[in-house]
């Protein structure tokens, strides 16, 4: 059972590390500061989430549970009041923004 | 096989990293370059968490707090403080101001 456990913290690991890749090629592909903000917001939060859920579910640590749950609500809270803050500030500065049709 | 699973983890994450390093080398305004260093910083934080995972230690979880709350405060002072500084429409408007006056 702890085995099974061990290998399902580190399946959620990956996917987790694997969602922090695909928001990190959102920042590098993404046109302007709006849209890497948004994936900057979305993608991140989910991926930092997923993988301390990871961390979360992994038997030999589960002591510290308490604190993974916090670091998860904190990235919770943290991240997308950044990404906005970004976003408004470039909001207000109109910094050039791609307008496709 | 465990350790090889969180090897393909840390390999993941290296090259978000490097994806992070390449848009905060080139980023084109400096609001780009605080997005991507607050990226750079949750990518530290991620691998701070797979370190503790696999040395099977609790005593990285006050770091990744710290850390995740350095990078957002480091991020918010840089939004407010260019809050007042950054010229409207970004550096290329001010140097082409600059350009148009003598």
């Amino acid at each position: 059972m702890n085995l099974q456990m061990e290998h399902v913290s580190v399946g959620v690991m990956i996917l987790g590390a694997l969602l922090v890749l695909v928001a990190m090629i959102g920042i590098v592909r993404f046109p302007d500061v709006f849209c890497r903000a948004h994936a900057l917001g979305k993608g991140l939060t989910l991926g930092l989430m997923v993988l301390l859920f990871g961390l979360w579910l992994d038997p030999a640590t589960e002591v510290s549970g308490l604190k993974v749950i916090a670091a998860i609500f904190f990235q919770f809270v943290t991240l997308p009041v950044a990404s906005h803050l970004i976003a408004r500030l470039s909001y207000e500065k109109n910094l050039p923004r791609v307008r496709r049709r | 096989m465990i350790e090889l699973l969180l090897q393909i983890a840390f390999a993941i994450l290296a090259a978000a990293l490097l994806l992070g390093f390449y848009r905060l080398a080139k980023g084109p305004t400096v609001v780009d370059r605080i997005l991507a260093f607050d990226a750079v910083v949750l990518c530290a934080v991620a691998m701070t968490a797979l370190l503790s995972r696999w040395w099977q230690s609790v005593f990285y979880m006050e770091l990744i707090l710290i850390v995740s709350t350095l990078g957002f405060f480091g991020a918010v002072a840089f939004v407010l403080f260019l809050q007042r500084s950054l010229p409207y429409g970004g550096e290329e408007a001010e140097e082409a101001d600059k350009e148009d006056k003598p």
